[in-house]
């Protein structure tokens, strides 16, 4: 949707417009209202817009029929009734209605009145503005003072907002909205700009996507049309287009557009000819319906067969597609006769029966009797030719059971099981939308808009951009894949530097080159993790790690990742909202601006946790839905990624996997990610961090990282690629090159700016110290498993297994990779161990691609030689380094593990 | 892509046109899924009122606009629009065993990536050493069927390139039963004067001789090409839309003049005449004897330069022996042997897979060193008796018409003025003269680039020469691979498709920009769609 940044003029259309009024006029860049004479009368019509298709296990969010948690009593229910339940239907009708525009001449020559009506229901603002003479293009100004009607309101320097009347004079019409502007000749003013806002929606109504303008001089009409259109608000979405094209052809437009162009024939000189008129023009608006189906069920006292009520509050004819299953496979099956009258059958699947209009006049209702022998009733209904409503995509489902005894149980059974299932389709379409998926749905999407000749332009060139980012990414991957891959039988193939380098040190990967590059630090860092799970409890934790900072560095980090520091839904930080709010549980941003500064004094170099993959909202949309956002980035639904549908965003696809508990953030939006690369910036300037620590990058696109990072420069980033390893019935395979592979994918996507914590070493470590298998720390190729790049130690989450900490650290200090220690570790009595195994790895340079020479990886023993200078083993099993040309000293012994120097 | 028939029209044909035709895929109804938001419910309202509109023609129209545009270049318009594009796949696309693919991932994702692009097809090298490696008819295409298999589930074309030579980068030797033969008798390679043997591909001295387990070349390649078409029958005239035969070094038709020719083509010195294998020399004896100048059978010129000199004396010098008689008595056997040796493979090719509704294609080399001599001792050492005196490539062209082939030309990417000074290279002026030969004789010509490293102003250069007024139809680009997806290429790649598909049309007929992409990215979604769908 890149339409939305670029093309902005005014800034208060920097939201799409929902919603629009299509005319057919002869003119195509603006409408100008036709003499009186040319009215043209339509009737109002309601038309409910949104379709569902027929398909019964179409996922469809939108309507969303809601099965009540509680299965709520019913007038209808008495003793003999075995179940009932309500299902909410919230549905969206389009009610079309008119707006309806004249000029009339007032007291004299020089009076004029312009009333603006809707017919609609709705909280009513005209904005609006005027053009002067000497103006070229649409720009705006106010109106004079005298014209601005009272309680309206001023718009920055260019826009007047007058909510809309009830109308006194059209009483008898329901929902008439009005207002009168009082227009004096004025000779600098040349034309009324103005759009319709419906405050109850924050939907704008325009005119074919561009302002209303109501022309008082006559050879504007020439100037405007040597203006270009302004492309910028021609948003057309939904099925407005189509409809009201359709009623508008219905209409006597043609004649209108004659005589507008018979008026502009007949050219006029100065405003004394200006002539009222009188237009009205159709208009369209979503609105919330809320309805609800109950069904009730019953025991035949004479057939022992299921009698099933259903009633509606939904008016007008309904049809209710319906089948009986006998199992929980839930296959429609088309029962017996006898049906309710006035049903057919329907493609041998299911019978389709019109609902019988209830006594009382509202709604509908149907009896229907089904033999015991079916254990449920499936339904969906049929409003009208595009207009189904399901059960949040699922049919309905109404268990029937042949014992009434079991029911309760059963129905509490059934009821779980709907939800559970729920969520299983949900997981189960999520994780196959792979990429080709996404694209296919885009393509789709892309189809269906050709049929609209006016949204094919916008569409398609977003869709088409968006085509050409998944073009993009695609091809990252395919070079991330080539360049890692050594042809396996090429003997004389260059190797890529990297990859060479790769195999050299026997570090399968490490995405750090040795000198100092932006994002990747130098190779020798050990990091610090500056906070623990708790640590927001305390509200002044900035304060306390500050006392600790000449601590930390007289141990040797180098690097301190402290906190997520914006304002965040959850304390821990980790769901934020503002982002340049930088007042948190932690502390507030003084103090944050002081912990840095006094760890910089210390000379360590401090990771701001950053949180890129979601943000919560600060507002809901119309729908009641969170993705609305406020403070300094006011991002709109745009900047969400539109395949959650927890939080309809209209951005595009997300480039990665879904966090489900906050809407996820489109990165492919442009303003977005200006927008994030200017926090960062803001952040190193104002806060002085020296890189990030970038949360749940799984969620979005390596490449946007790279960007991201490019442009905030920081002097190193790792990102927490958080991936489950692969376990076979519960073992955890052996063979984890593939978790190891997308961590790689990722790191190269970020063309190797970032590195990413090695979350296969760790999960490896886990299992190996946890159930005594050593040797899972050697691959098939007789090398460390991991990616030996960044250790993670987060807390909270995965905590290491208990008393086995310093394996896992004898490990981590002394093998290839960036070393992570956890501030609760080195506070505790494994201080002295942890900073002894520091100053070993300091003491003999190891660094982030070092060598590693696996001597032993056994059930119960792991051991290993690195660089030549530094031996290690860990488990209980036996190990000496062999004496050979080196001789080793032993310098550290604990529980379970021994370090070695070269002397 | 056949953009040009949608591409130039579609302003006209606009709504009547596209309007009156159905949409061959009207299942993408019941497929379509309202997973999104209320847009996209909206959206298929309106479609389903809307009908289906548009058509695919870029996929059916195939046959009968072969044809049409075989007959001349007056119907299309001077742009580039009517050039399908191809990419290579990587050479090593299947490893040497055959039952795995390299980098399946990769390719995978950039079969989708082109796809979407709105590449036409993938050009896919096949090896005889890695297919029949093991024994003479022992055929292994498991690899490669699995890659055309791939290459169908995306919706892409395929062009396969049957490759009768070894390569050294990536390593794919002959078959090895070959090279053990060839241990035994090194006189089935060919061998330049110091007695070196090229041991990438049979002399084609070998052609008609049963050299290989008593069976000839001809035959083996021939077995080759029916076993070929046996495998791949369900991909035949569907996916696989061309095939080209290999003819040489490189697949390319010539003599291994430059043992070890740099891809790029700029190669300084003027490369050595390739007879003097044994049965080269005794073919050349015979000729000799039989023209009734015995004297000059019994080696190649005594005075050619070696490989890498240039061709400032001796043989090639102006006025020097290649202007003598038996200057011409040579060059004319040397180049004579070469085009019996296509003729005799290209007709092979055209028996085998005449029925296929494959179209056969022929590579010959862009040996443009020292074109601007008057001799062009580049050409002449690699079998082109083309000098400022003979036009060499009329009877290449001849051969093609002949067996109603295409020709696939490289180096379209090269542009005279970033060649060295010193060889006289003029790969835009050689290219010229080729494409008229092929004009003459209505052979049409499928353009490939160079090499696979960054030429300067490549695209540019590629552009310029499909935009002319010429013979090509089809353009491969080579080569899919690290490079191909890096940074510093695939944008620019991309671009170069885009501006590939778009037709340059005179203003009046220029629909705005948004609908004229409209147009493209239809067909390119149509496309996919029903690939997709299939798949």
């Amino acid at each position: 949707m890149s339409m939305s940044t670029t093309l902005t003029l005014e800034p208060l259309f920097r939201r799409p417009i929902p919603f629009s009024i299509t005319h057919r006029s002869s003119n195509p860049n603006t409408f100008f209202f036709p003499p009186p004479s040319s009215l043209s009368s339509s009737t109002i019509i309601k038309t409910p817009s949104s379709s569902w298709s027929p398909s019964h296990k179409l996922h469809a969010p939108k309507f969303q029929a809601f099965a009540a948690n509680t299965d709520t009593l019913q007038p209808l229910q008495s003793s003999d009734v075995l179940f009932s339940k309500i299902f909410p239907i919230n549905r969206t009708e389009l009610l079309e209605g008119k707006i309806f525009v004249r000029l009339d001449q007032g007291r004299d020559l020089r009076n004029w009145e312009l009333t603006v009506g809707c017919n609609l229901p709705g909280k009513w603002v005209l904005h609006w503005g005027v053009s002067h003479l000497d103006d070229v293009g649409s720009e705006w100004d106010q109106p004079p003072r005298d014209m601005i009607p009272p309680g309206s309101v001023p718009i920055k320097d260019y826009a007047i907002e007058t909510p809309l009347k009830k109308s006194s004079s059209a009483a008898e019409v329901d929902n008439f909205h009005e207002v009168k502007i009082d227009l004096t000749y004025n000779s600098e003013i040349s034309a009324i700009n103005f759009v319709l806002k419906d405050e109850e929606t924050g939907t704008w109504f325009q005119h074919k996507g561009r302002d209303f303008k109501v022309p008082l001089v006559s050879y504007l009409k020439e100037d405007a049309n040597v203006i270009g259109p302004k492309k910028g608000f021609s948003f057309w979405p939904g099925a407005l287009g189509q409809i009201s094209n359709i009623l508008l052809k219905s209409e006597a437009m043609h004649d209108n557009d004659q005589d507008n162009s018979k008026q502009s024939s007949e050219p006029k000189q100065g405003n004394s000819k200006l002539e009222g008129f009188y237009v009205e023009m159709p208009i369209t608006k979503e609105v919330t319906v809320n309805n609800s189906i109950s069904v009730s069920i019953k025991k035949c006292t004479e057939t022992s067969n299921n009698l099933l009520y259903l009633e509606t509050d939904i008016p007008g004819a309904v049809l209710l597609h319906w089948g009986v299953c006998k199992d929980d496979l839930r296959r429609w099956e088309v029962p017996p006769a006898p049906y309710p009258a006035e049903t057919i059958a329907f493609k041998d699947r299911a019978l389709r029966t019109k609902l019988q209009s209830r006594d009382s006049g509202k709604g509908n209702s149907v009896e229907i009797s089904v033999g015991e022998e079916f254990s449920g009733f499936l339904f969906v209904v049929k409003l009208d030719e595009n207009t189904w409503v399901n059960d949040k995509g699922n049919d309905f489902y109404i268990p029937l059971s042949s014992s009434s005894s079991s029911l309760t149980v059963k129905r509490e059974d059934q009821s779980e099981r709907v939800q559970r299932e729920v969520t299983k389709v949900e997981s189960q379409e999520e994780s196959s939308s792979t990429f080709t998926d996404g694209i296919i749905n885009e393509i789709r999407h892309l189809v269906t808009d050709i049929s609209s000749e006016k949204t094919r332009k916008t569409k398609s060139k977003e869709a088409q951009e968006s085509i050409l980012q998944e073009i993009e990414r695609l091809a990252a991957e395919a070079y991330s894949i080539f360049r890692t891959n050594i042809p396996t039988f090429s003997e004389e193939t260059i190797v890529e530097p990297e990859a060479a380098a790769a195999v050299e040190s026997e570090t399968l990967v490490s995405p750090e080159p040795p000198k100092i590059s932006s994002g990747t630090g130098t190779g020798y860092e050990i990091l610090c993790q500056g906070f623990n799970w708790e640590s927001h409890k305390s509200g002044r934790w900035y304060m306390e790690l500050k006392d600790k900072a000449a601590e930390l560095a007289s141990f040797g980090f180098t690097v301190v990742w402290l906190p997520p520091p914006t304002e965040s839904v959850s304390p821990e930080g980790y769901m934020p909202k503002d982002l340049y709010n930088l007042n948190s549980r932690y502390g507030n941003i003084d103090e944050l601006k002081d912990v840095v500064k006094s760890f910089h004094g210390n000379g360590i170099k401090v990771l701001g946790d950053v949180v890129l993959n979601h943000r919560c909202a600060h507002f809901k949309n119309q729908n009641g839905i969170w993705n609305i956002f406020g403070g300094r980035l006011n991002w709109d639904d745009r900047a969400v990624v539109a395949d959650d549908p927890h939080f309809q965003g209209r951005g595009n696809k997300s480039s990665g996997d879904n966090f489900h508990a906050a809407p996820n953030i489109d990165h492919s939006q442009e303003f977005v990610r200006k927008d994030i690369k200017e926090w960062l910036l803001w952040l190193r300037e104002e806060i002085g961090y020296d890189g990030w620590r970038l949360d749940f990058v799984r969620g979005f696109w390596g490449g946007y990282v790279k960007d991201y990072l490019e442009a905030s420069e920081p002097y190193f980033a790792v990102g927490e690629y958080w991936d489950s390893l692969s376990y076979t019935y519960g073992e955890m395979d052996h063979n984890q090159d593939a978790h190891r592979q997308r961590i790689i994918d990722w790191i190269n996507a970020t063309n190797g700016t970032a590195g990413a914590f090695d979350v296969t070493t760790k999960g490896i470590l886990h299992t190996a110290l946890d159930k005594c298998e050593y040797w899972r720390l050697s691959d098939q190729k007789g090398k460390p498993p991991g990616v030996l790049g960044w250790w993670p130690s987060r807390a909270g989450h995965w905590r290491f297994p208990s008393g086995k900490e310093m394996q896992g650290y004898a490990y981590i200090l002394t093998h290839p990779g960036t070393p992570s220690v956890f501030y609760d570790h080195i506070c505790s009595h494994y201080k002295s161990e942890i900073s002894t195994l520091m100053s070993v790895r300091q003491r003999n340079k190891i660094h982030c691609r070092s060598t590693v020479k696996i001597l032993k990886a056994e059930r119960d023993v792991y051991a290993a030689i690195i660089d030549d200078k530094v031996a290690m083993k860990i488990g209980p099993g036996h190990f000496e380094p062999p004496s050979g040309s080196q001789k080793w000293s032993s310098v550290l012994e604990g529980r379970d593990y021994k370090i070695w120097e070269a002397s | 892509m056949e953009i040009s028939l949608i591409g130039s029209s579609q302003a006209k044909l606009g709504r009547s046109d596209l309007a009156n035709r159905e949409l061959g895929f009207i299942n993408l109804k019941d497929g379509f899924r309202v997973s999104n938001d209320r847009v996209c419910l909206g959206k298929n309202v309106r479609w389903k009122k809307a009908g289906i509109r548009f058509t695919l023609r870029a996929l059916h129209q195939s046959e009968p606009l072969q044809a049409e545009k075989r007959s001349g270049a007056g119907r299309r318009s001077k742009s580039v629009d009517g050039v399908r594009l191809f990419v290579g796949l990587p050479l090593d696309a299947v490893s040497k065993d055959c039952n795995s693919l390299n980098h399946a991932k990769a390719i995978a994702a950039g079969l989708k990536a082109l796809k979407l692009l709105g590449v036409e097809g993938v050009e896919l090298p096949v090896w005889w050493g890695i297919v029949e490696r093991d024994a003479a008819g022992k055929y292994d295409w498991s690899g490669y069927l699995a890659i055309a298999e791939m290459v169908q589930k995306m919706g892409l074309k395929l062009h396969v390139s049957l490759c009768f030579h070894g390569s050294t980068k990536p390593n794919i030797p002959l078959p090895d039963w070959v090279t053990r033969i060839g241990e035994s008798q090194p006189d089935i390679f060919f061998k330049d004067r110091s007695g070196k043997h090229y041991k990438e591909c049979l002399s084609l001295a070998v052609d008609n001789l049963p050299v290989l387990d008593g069976k000839t070349p001809i035959q083996v390649y021939q077995s080759f090409c029916e076993s070929f078409k046996d495998s791949f029958s369900p991909f035949m005239g569907s996916t696989i839309t061309g095939i080209s035969m290999g003819l040489g070094p490189d697949g390319e038709l010539r003599y291994p003049c430059h043992h070890h020719l740099s891809s790029d083509g700029k190669t300084q010195g003027v490369g050595e005449f390739q007879c003097y294998d044994q049965n080269m020399l005794s073919i050349l004896k015979q000729h000799a004897e039989a023209s009734g100048n015995p004297l000059w059978g019994l080696g190649g010129p005594h005075d050619a330069p070696t490989f890498d000199q240039p061709p400032i004396s001796g043989f090639f010098k102006d006025g020097a022996s290649w202007e003598s008689s038996y200057g011409d008595f040579f060059l004319s056997w040397y180049s004579n042997q070469l085009i019996a040796h296509g003729d005799s493979l290209l007709s092979l090719a055209s028996s085998s897979f005449g029925d296929t509704g494959v179209t056969i294609y022929g590579k010959i080399p862009l040996m443009h060193s020292w074109y601007g001599t008057r001799s062009h001792p580049s050409e002449l050492t690699a079998g082109f008796y083309n000098t400022v005196k003979t036009d060499g490539y009329e009877p290449v062209a001849e051969l093609f018409a002949r067996n109603s082939c295409k020709m696939i030309l490289p180096g379209m990417d090269l542009s005279d003025a970033h060649q060295p000074n010193e060889t006289h290279s003029s790969p835009e002026l050689l290219l010229a003269q080729i494409m008229a030969a092929c004009k003459n004789h209505g052979v049409q010509v499928s353009g490939q680039n160079s090499s696979e490293s960054a030429v300067l102003n490549g695209f540019e250069q590629i552009k310029k020469n499909l935009g002319g007024d010429n013979v090509l139809d089809l353009f491969t680009y080579h080569r899919m691979g690290a490079y191909f997806f890096s940074p510093e290429h695939f944008p620019s790649f991309t671009e170069f498709v885009r501006t590939l598909n778009r037709p340059e049309l005179h203003s009046d007929d220029l629909p705005n920009e948004g609908e004229e992409e409209v147009a493209q990215s239809m067909i390119k979604s149509q496309e996919s769609s029903i690939s997709m769908q299939a798949a």
